[in-house]
């Protein structure tokens, strides 16, 4: 490139201002990822295109909803309806919130298998439990404002579930809805905290989990440190820069998943009911509750639990004891870092308990997933039990089992035989 | 791979529950294919939506306009044939019945049916439809197989004493395929887009990939 082109002279006008060229540099060409990631390192990309989406469809789906009890049900209909190409942004916004969700779970397994989470990786680990908790918070808000019976229903239970904490819960769920039933005034909160306050700190998290990563680099799937081994100039050996060869990766994957994508929400905008529940094309109706009240498919492992818990324990109500094995299912993904002690970070080199106790966990969760949205009978419930345990299990005994297991060794470099 | 088919058999396994008790009450649903395209049958439902159910179902999330566009029918025959109340033909379709009014006479408010074929689904309301059955216990003289008890007396018996039983169903087709097509207005147009989407999302993942592919090669 000739030195007085208008494009490098504009760069360099800015970079004299702002450091621009550092910046690309350091977080995009000169950002390097080991040379042996495969496609579970996609699902990162993906979430920021699909946080990007969200905020976008959600601006436009705001301009039209009306965030009161009278109004919210017939301005989504009108959003279906009056607004041009409403119904597009609406099926991205919900069928969107099914993609974040299945891509975080992808993206966390990813992290869980490869040990991402180890040392010196914790904080980007806490940092991405952290967007996932507000996900899930984020969703629980957005679900509500429709204001279909299913919203409100939904809204009910886990707002009451706080009203089941000792001495002062009641009390907490009164203030938390700001009156005694789910109501309009509940539901214009909600809002405000799904529009504003929830994105703000999902964005903010977000980059604090970007920023952390690039400081200290991706894990790879056989948990070598790549950054041992440089040439003169620092480059690591085993890797590769970001820009331009993950990001044509990324876009590829970008191209596959928005083919999946584009065909729900264009052709089964509902998902066959758990993308867009059908109960809740009935407005909402505090009279009449639905026979069969199910949250959304990526709670349902959590619900699962939260209703496995039927049996008072040391003077606290069943209902008050599944409240807390629910949000420990949740909260205890934030301890792995410091629950795992193996000496090697990926399963490939972990040992078999690990490998079993892995594949427990995967199976409680669907199998948990699977009855947390279908009514409960005795024998599901004892199955949610069991499955329960499994769960906690692979977390509570990891100190254990991953200390005293007999473990592989790790090449030294990437594609070397030991 | 596992983990996969384990996910098909777990969602294979619960639509099998959802099928052990009736979706349709004691019966079981009667298949309905809905066909949104055929503007024809999309105008007979709306006929006899209008003429039978609409004195107390309102359809108050769509609008008279809206429908005579999609159902290719001319806006002042749809306004002098179509419209009974002197409402504008841009405006929604809400009718006259009060809730209070109704309650006195009926005992009960009529819902809203912009939304029932997404709300019980349209299978649903075929077989609901043609259900129904004298039962002399009942207020109305009749009952349904498949809305155990329902408030509703039969609207088109009539219809259903005159015609054929294929005329019969031919009518009920019809007006659940409108009423498909009321509860969800943009599913043609969203199906047409959407085609076009894929076709756009095929080229630009082949050429992504192709970049891909050939940045691939430095790694060599």
């Amino acid at each position: 490139m000739s030195e007085n082109t208008i494009g490098k002279k504009s760069i360099d006008w800015v970079d004299k201002r702002f450091p621009i060229v550092d910046l690309f540099e350091r977080h995009l060409s000169k950002y390097y990822s080991p040379s042996n990631i495969n496609i579970w390192y996609l699902f990162g990309f993906l979430l920021l295109i699909v946080l990007v989406m969200q905020i976008l469809t959600g601006l436009w789906l705001m301009m039209n909803y009306t965030n009161t009890a009278e109004g919210a049900f017939s301005s989504i209909e009108y959003i279906m309806r009056d607004v041009d190409y409403g119904w597009l942004i609406r099926y991205m916004h919900a069928g969107g919130a099914s993609a974040f969700f299945a891509l975080i779970y992808l993206h966390m397994f990813r992290g869980m298998m490869y040990g991402s989470y180890q040392k010196p990786r914790e904080l980007i680990w806490v940092g991405g439990w952290f967007v996932y908790v507000l996900l899930c918070a984020e969703g629980f808000t957005g679900y509500v404002l429709p204001w279909g019976q299913m919203s409100f229903w939904a809204a009910q239970v886990i707002i009451s579930l706080v009203g089941s904490i000792p001495y002062f819960g009641e009390d907490l769920a009164i203030w938390i809805r700001g009156d005694y039933i789910v109501s309009g005034i509940t539901l214009s909160r909600l809002f405000a905290f799904h529009v504003v306050l929830l994105p703000i700190l999902i964005i903010a998290v977000v980059f604090f989990h970007i920023l952390a990563l690039h400081e200290i680099g991706s894990n790879n799937p056989d948990g070598i440190d790549v950054k041992k081994h440089t040439d003169q100039d620092g480059v690591p050996l085993d890797a590769k820069p970001f820009f331009p060869y993950d990001i044509s990766h990324d876009f590829y994957a970008l191209g596959v998943f928005l083919l999946i994508f584009c065909t729900v929400i264009f052709f089964f905008p509902e998902g066959g009911g758990y993308i867009i529940e059908y109960v809740n094309y009935e407005p909402a109706n505090p009279l009449s509750t639905p026979a069969h009240i199910v949250p959304s498919w990526y709670y349902t492992p959590f619900y699962a639990m939260l209703r496995a818990i039927d049996f008072p324990l040391f003077g606290l109500t069943a209902k008050f004891l599944g409240f807390v094995v629910m949000a420990a299912g949740i909260a205890i993904f934030a301890a792995l870092p410091w629950l795992d002690r193996s000496p090697v970070k990926s399963i490939k080199y972990k040992g078999i308990f690990s490998k079993i106790f892995l594949a427990g966990f995967v199976l409680s969760f669907f199998v948990l997933a699977y009855l947390g949205s279908v009514p409960p009978t005795e024998t599901k419930n004892l199955l949610a039990k069991i499955f329960t345990l499994l769960y906690f299990a692979y977390f509570l005994l990891m100190p254990i089992y991953t200390r005293f297991e007999k473990c592989k060794t790790v090449p030294e470099r990437v594609g070397e035989a030991v | 791979m596992k983990i996969l088919l384990f996910f098909i058999s777990l969602i294979s396994s619960s639509l099998l529950f959802s099928a052990g008790e009736y979706r349709c009450g004691s019966i079981e649903c009667d298949a309905f294919q809905a066909d949104v395209s055929d503007k024809a049958s999309l105008q007979r439902g709306l006929s006899t939506y209008m003429n039978y159910c609409y004195g107390c179902h309102s359809l108050k999330y769509s609008r008279y306009k809206r429908v005579a566009e999609d159902l290719l029918i001319p806006l002042d025959i749809y306004e002098n044939n179509l419209i009974f109340d002197g409402s504008k033909i841009g405006e929604l379709m809400e009718i006259s019945l009060t809730k209070k009014d109704a309650i006195d006479w009926l005992g009960a408010y009529p819902p809203d049916l912009t939304l029932e074929a997404r709300l019980r689904r349209p299978d649903w309301i075929y077989t609901y439809l043609r259900n129904y059955y004298p039962d002399s216990t009942r207020p109305y003289g009749v009952n349904n197989k498949v809305y155990q008890n329902v408030n509703m007396p039969h609207v088109l018996e009539d219809l259903e004493t005159n015609l054929s039983k294929s005329e019969y169903d031919q009518v009920i087709y019809d007006l659940t395929n409108f009423m498909t097509y009321v509860a969800d207005p943009s599913a043609e147009q969203r199906k047409r887009i959407g085609t076009y989407v894929l076709l756009f999302l095929v080229i630009f993942t082949a050429f992504a990939y192709l970049t891909y592919r050939e940045f691939k090669k430095d790694l060599k």
